[in-house]
């Protein structure tokens, strides 16, 4: 054999192994522990187990947005605040988590002003009071009092569950459920609602 | 040496075209532009793109069209640009779907500002 020959059948076979690798069989972006510690894909498809996760979360917070911003009900840039997120189901979830994340990227898209919710307001009222009844700062300087803007809406949340198991499957369907309420007129302007289905092998 | 020749033409075609071939071949380049897929479509066919400005919130909807009998696992994302092409934001979370058999779906996202513009949808297929 010739030794092109040879060189072109060892080309071949390095060409041969390159297209197997390259015969389109990609990872999928899901979580998975390949080594002991790793930095993995904050926003990967976490399927670790079937509990309310990070994926969770985050779908939630993108269809409430997406969802909110496509009405055009801030097309003036009211005021907005949130208000309860109730946990209805049998897990422990931080619901001021879904609410941080929706609030976030309505904050970042400009088209709403946030003020704050109930729970933020003691922090507000002490830093106005330090302000204004400490005598520490110079006048004309300080935040005055009574100067707040109240909210035009308030958002109210909801997060229920059904769980269903057999000896070998276990099936939960989270709902969650969010409303835009003018405060003033007490009717609700706004409303969706988020479905996810998770199954899994016992 | 004629033949040798012949070989690595033949390989290097085949090679080329595993390489870029990846799309159904019912998604159209005009779609298929729009969809950064990564490996093979394995039978999923992206057969429509709609994109619509509301309230100047870009607004889009994708049809999936899984033209096998098995189902598919479709991973997908929808990645925000702006005018001069730049990512807005830090991207959208995964959604895993599936897609049955002979089965059509949408899968429907709204631009988190208005400063987006363009997109791509990002996804991958697993066979199950």
């Amino acid at each position: 054999m010739s030794r092109l020959m040879k060189s072109a059948l060892l080309v071949c076979a390095s060409l041969t192994l390159v297209a197997c690798e390259t015969r389109n069989i990609v990872s999928s972006p899901v979580i998975r522990l390949d080594r002991q510690v790793n930095y993995g894909d904050a926003k990967g498809v976490e399927l670790v187990t079937n509990e309310f996760g990070s994926n969770d979360l985050q779908m939630i917070a993108e269809k409430m947005v997406g969802s909110l911003l496509e009405t055009g009900i801030f097309q003036a840039r009211p005021t907005v605040t949130i208000s309860t997120v109730k946990n209805k189901t049998s897990e422990y979830i931080d619901t001021t988590n879904v609410m941080n994340s929706i609030q976030t990227t309505l904050v970042k898209s400009g088209k709403v002003r946030f003020v704050r919710s109930i729970a933020e307001m003691q922090q507000g009222v002490d830093e106005l009071q330090r302000q204004n009844q400490s005598g520490m700062y110079k006048q004309g300087s300080t935040a005055k009092v009574g100067k707040m803007t109240a909210a035009k809406y308030t958002l109210e949340g909801e997060l229920t569950s059904i769980v269903k198991q057999s000896n070998t499957t276990k099936d939960v369907f989270y709902k969650f459920t969010l409303k835009m309420i003018d405060v003033e007129e007490g009717t609700i302007e706004w409303q969706d609602e988020k479905e996810i289905r998770k199954t899994s092998k016992r | 040496m004629k033949i040798a020749k012949k070989i690595l033409l033949v390989l290097g075609t085949t090679l080329a075209l595993t390489a870029f071939a990846q799309h159904d071949p019912g998604t159209s380049q005009a779609v298929a532009a729009k969809v950064a897929l990564r490996g093979d479509a394995n039978g999923v066919r992206v057969t429509e793109i709609r994109a619509v400005r509301r309230n100047d919130i870009l607004i889009v909807q994708t049809d999936l069209f899984n033209i096998g009998n098995t189902d598919r696992t479709v991973f997908y994302r929808y990645r925000w640009l702006d005018s001069i092409g730049s990512q807005v934001g830090d991207g959208e979370s995964w959604k895993q779907m599936t897609l049955m058999g002979q089965g059509q779906q949408t899968v429907k996202s709204v631009a988190p500002s208005s400063v987006v513009t363009d997109f791509r949808l990002e996804m991958n297929v697993e066979l199950r």
